[in-house]
């Protein structure tokens, strides 16, 4: 894990016109090359640079992969991944050849959908009389018994198929006839054209009843299995030419990522000129491909990040798989600046210790880590499984938190709201509910808040620290040294964080009178005060000044009381922000304090009920709200000292992040 | 209860799901599937997924369409239940919309069936058979062996009352426009009392919209059937909706009053449609058709002001409704043009 973004160098290279495919390929094999469009040259050289049209249209390819994509899905197969991409086997793409294969398949699945739906209505039909027969609606249905004069019943069946009915022989000479009332103005010609005689025999209606109903249980289940065995075929005819379609979309997803590199490229007469950004550590390897891919015909240059303005290189950031839930939180805020520190590890540090001290409990932590355990596991097994509201990276998320609940759970002596072993540190239920012993380490509310608020001034101590590293870094010293942010603006925090503790130990009658107190505070806000006028000549001393002497005098006084107004509520706004960290745990304790109440009033099973649904329901909406206030926490509080977020993402292009879920 | 509390919650989901909506942009990729299978497949990563698992399993497009009808009920009715009182009411009171569609569907099954003797097998199990807003019987009425029997299926509703000014006789001779036409009225009847309940900056906003549809289906009767199909001066105005701002217009009474032969429907438009949308000289059917899609443009427009303007009133669910309402139908119209094979452009042309 990098402590600091990624070092990064930007690589021109020079290859000749008739190697270029080869160093396609190669580039797109390694996938560490993050492109950038030759624009650096002087405007002649450029006026010489031509690009070439691609040969084959990057939104028809990615129709064709998106149909195909579609077309194993249907299939219920697994769209294929990184393992089938192979450069070696890149080719041409046979656009129009592809299109028939797709068509050929689809025209297939048609057909097929077109005999399920004739299925399927012939299905309804039978579903309509067969509910009306189970729900005895007689007064929909008309069953006849007779028989057949004139012609045949197998006729007679053909003829009332159109209605549905159901014509089924009794025995060698009566039928009986089932349709619905409503076409019994069709029906009953047909059976006229067919001499039908009407039989009344109780005995053969009784009969007629039963043997109907055996027919319409059989025709709905032969109807029923006829729809899913069609189903089947569309999946078997996709499953079929399985390879096939793998092989188009692979050599599609080769083409798109070939002809996005190219697409960079810019050609004079018999050359190639690229350029793209590669973290330092792999710098070499490109350049061997490329030396290699060319056979030596190649020039490469390199040129340092640091001779280029800082916004416009690109920023890699590593962490450890581990640390990943970590790392999307950072990536959900922003990118950091190129250079900077990699706020990562110290936000899982912080958001952990925060969502301890809000929900410390080794019982309702256990569940989470269980339920983070479980859920990370069923993505594991089931990569194609759609997330649901725990999301991958929530599960994976949950386990830390669990953790997190669990080590300050035993710090706190909870365990599922229970005192079941003496506390590490201090018992919090008791300091809540006012029954801690005197001597206890922390014996009441206030002990809590202090606590947090003492956390709080840490957590912003940290990013002060953090930001004097950064400015360092990007050597802006005058920045560090006398912005709000910087040292000045630290030790102004430091004074009020003194005299805020004076005040409270003197019983909230008097701030302390140390005598260093308005000398310190006075040269800060001097310091603070001469901030433009020193970044002024600074600037003038390296040719890049903006602004004149006069306009940076008119700034400067607003410029001075904005900051002093938000050094003076920012940080005390900030710092009593982490308040909500005790009033969360407090809020915590105090529910299941209440939990354990109804459980003692009602006793026995009912009262173990309650101290089970309470438990279930503190896990989930406290475990939601303390979630939330730490990202809130980190975002707000910590990342606004040090995070600007002005950095471009390294996006390389290669063969990873390659089917259309994962773009 | 502040406007902001009753419609914040609401206005939050609706802008969200919106902006989902606009997300998945599932007309466009329904359009540009080349056949009805990889339309489908464009529907698997949106919204409407239990739409393709419908298809999956019948391979008929007519079931997809109830489950459209199915979603779009249950959107009116999810919203109604975060409103209380008169704007619950008057939200469930927009079902009676798809009820009596629902009701002409089925009344249009039973006239195939009793009337033009025509099976209605498989189609009948595609009628939505489930209390929307009124305990109209839907099986009854589809089984019903004669129009008494329709009738009866529609008892303890408003319906009944129409539907007893009609015979058997009287629909067979005439068809089913007029009744159709009571229908479509009797609901603008019954959702404008339910206006009446609101507070003053819903009702305004409400009969906004409402009066502004009734003028497009006004002058949509008029050109159809006053200009297309010259009807006589009193049937023409007994199908027009007694209301809005058409009805009440003199150019529409000096219009109606005009012997049939020597109506223009393009002097008719110069007063309702901008300059640059006044029609041509082309053929009538295409003039109808263009006049349609001009109406239901101005429509749509009006609508996407809603969202625009005071985001705390009923209009948000009003705009919302109407704008899922369009994508059903387009993806309706889509789907069908796809299984008839009809190209991307064409398709394109139809929808507008």
């Amino acid at each position: 894990m990098n402590l600091f973004t990624k070092p990064m160098r930007l690589l021109t290279a020079v290859v000749l016109q008739q190697r270029s495919d080869q160093v396609v390929k190669a580039l797109l094999q390694l996938g560490v090359l993050d492109f950038i469009h030759i624009s650096r040259l002087e405007a002649d050289q450029l006026a010489k640079l031509s690009s070439k049209p691609s040969t084959t249209n990057r939104v028809v390819l990615e129709d064709l992969r998106g149909r195909v994509e579609a077309l194993l899905k249907q299939g219920h197969l697994s769209l294929p991944g990184e393992s089938t991409l192979d450069v070696s086997l890149l080719e041409e793409p046979q656009v129009e050849a592809y299109r028939a294969v797709l068509d050929d398949l689809t025209q297939t699945l048609l057909a097929l959908k077109e005999k399920q739906k004739v299925a399927n209505q012939a299905l309804l039909g039978v579903e309509e009389m067969r509910r009306y027969f189970t729900e005895s609606k007689w007064e929909y249905l008309d069953l006849r018994i007779g028989s057949v004069k004139e012609g045949k019943s197998e006729q007679l069946t053909e003829k009332l198929s159109p209605y549905g009915a159901f014509v089924e022989p009794i025995d060698e000479e009566f039928v009986t006839v089932l349709s619905l009332r409503r076409d019994i103005a069709q029906v009953d010609p047909l059976l006229d054209k067919f001499g039908w005689t009407e039989e009344s025999d109780p005995l053969l209606q009784k009969q007629a009843v039963v043997l109907v109903q055996s027919r319409l249980e059989t025709e709905h289940k032969r109807l029923i299995d006829k729809r899913g065995e069609i189903e089947q075929s569309v999946k078997r005819a996709i499953v079929e030419r399985k390879e096939e379609l793998f092989a188009i979309w692979s050599n599609l997803r080769l083409n798109e990522l070939s002809d996005q590199i190219k697409s960079y490229f810019s050609y004079t007469r018999n050359t190639a000129l690229f350029s793209g950004w590669v973290p330092v550590d792999q710098a070499e390897n490109v350049r061997n491909a490329i030396v290699e891919a060319s056979g030596g015909q190649c020039v490469v240059e390199w040129t340092e990040a640091t001779e280029v303005p800082r916004e416009s290189v690109p920023v890699a950031v590593t962490s450890p798989k581990a640390l990943e839930p970590f790392q999307k939180i950072v990536n959900n805020y922003s990118t950091p600046e190129y250079g900077t520190v990699n706020p990562t590890i110290f936000v899982m540090i912080a958001y952990l210790a925060m969502f301890g001290l809000m929900f410390g409990d080794v019982g309702q932590g256990l569940v989470l880590l269980l339920v983070g355990m479980f859920g990370s596991r069923s993505y594991r097994l089931n990569p194609e499984k759609k997330e649901g509201l725990l999301t991958r990276n929530v599960t994976n998320l949950l386990v830390y938190l669990g953790l997190s609940s669990m080590l300050f759970g035993a710090l706190f002596g909870s365990y599922f709201g229970l005192p079941l072993l003496p506390p590490l540190w201090f018992n919090f239920e008791a300091a809540v509910e006012g029954h801690a012993p005197a001597t206890a380490l922390v014996h009441d509310v206030y002990g809590i808040l202090g606590i947090t608020i003492k956390f709080g001034i840490a957590v912003i101590y940290t990013g002060l620290v953090l930001n004097w590293v950064n400015l360092f870094r990007k050597k802006s010293y005058v920045t560090m040294l006398l912005d709000k942010n910087g040292v000045v603006g630290g030790v102004l925090f430091g004074t009020g964080i003194y005299m805020a503790f004076g005040f409270v130990g003197s019983g909230y009658h008097s701030f302390p009178s140390d005598p260093w107190i308005i000398p310190t505070l006075v040269i800060c806000l001097v310091l603070l005060f001469a901030k433009p006028y020193v970044q002024h000549v600074v600037d003038l001393k390296h040719n890049r000044a903006s602004k004149t002497f006069g306009q940076v005098a008119a700034g400067s006084i607003m410029e001075f009381l904005v900051d002093v107004l938000e050094i003076f509520t920012g940080y005390l706004s900030n710092t009593l922000s982490f308040m909500r960290v005790a009033g969360l745990g407090i809020a915590h304790a105090s529910l299941m304090g209440t939990f354990k109440y109804l459980q003692s009033m009602v006793g026995g099973v009912g009262g173990v009920l309650i101290f089970i649904a309470g438990n279930l329901l503190v896990i989930v909406l406290e475990g939601l709200s303390s979630g939330i206030q730490s990202l809130r926490l980190n975002y707000y509080e910590f990342f606004s000292r040090y995070f600007t977020g002005r950095g471009i993402a390294y996006r390389p292009v290669g063969l990873k992040r390659s089917s259309s879920d994962n773009r | 209860m502040s406007s902001v509390d009753t419609y914040g919650f609401i206005n939050a989901k609706m802008r969200a799901r919106l902006g989902k909506m606009r997300e998945e942009a599932v007309t466009e990729a329904l359009l540009r599937a080349p056949t009805l299978v990889d339309a489908i497949a464009a529907l698997r990563p949106t919204r409407y997924v239990a739409l393709t698992r419908s298809y999956d399993q019948s391979g008929d497009i007519q079931a997809i369409e109830l489950v459209l009808l199915k979603m779009e009920i249950a959107l009116y009715r999810e919203i109604a239940q975060y409103l209380d009182g008169a704007e619950g009411r008057f939200i469930a009171e927009l079902l009676g919309k798809i009820e009596i569609d629902n009701l002409k569907n089925s009344i249009r099954l039973w006239y195939s069936s009793i009337i033009h003797r025509r099976p209605i097998r498989h189609r009948s199990e595609y009628i939505f058979k489930e209390v929307i807003l009124h305990p109209v019987d839907w099986t009854a009425l589809i089984n019903a062996l004669s129009w008494d029997g329709v009738v009866q299926a529609t008892e303890n509703t408003p319906y009944r009352s129409i539907l007893l000014q009609h015979t058997e006789d009287s629909l067979r001779e005439d068809g089913l426009f007029q009744l159709e036409s009571r229908l479509d009225r009797i609901w603008y009847e019954e959702i404008r009392k339910a206006t009446s309940l609101l507070k003053k900056l819903d009702r305004q906003k409400a009969l906004e919209l409402l009066d502004q549809e009734i003028d497009l289906k006004n002058l949509l009767i008029l050109v159809r059937y006053g200009w297309y199909h010259r009807l006589e001066q009193e049937e023409l105005l007994s199908l027009l909706l007694p209301w809005g701002e058409v009805f009440e217009s003199k150019e529409v009474h000096h219009y109606i009053e005009t012997p049939k032969e020597n109506r223009s429907a393009r002097d008719l438009l110069s007063h309702f449609l901008p300059a640059e949308h006044r029609i041509g000289d082309s053929s009538a059917v295409e003039e109808v058709l263009r006049i349609e899609e001009l109406l239901a443009q101005n429509q749509k427009k009006a609508y996407q002001r809603l969202l625009a303007g005071d985001p705390f009133t009923i209009g948000i669910a009003l705009a919302y409704f109407f704008l899922n309402k369009e994508e059903f139908n387009r993806i309706k119209a889509i789907l069908n043009g796809k299984y008839y094979g009809f190209d991307e452009g064409y398709i394109r042309g139809v929808i507008g």
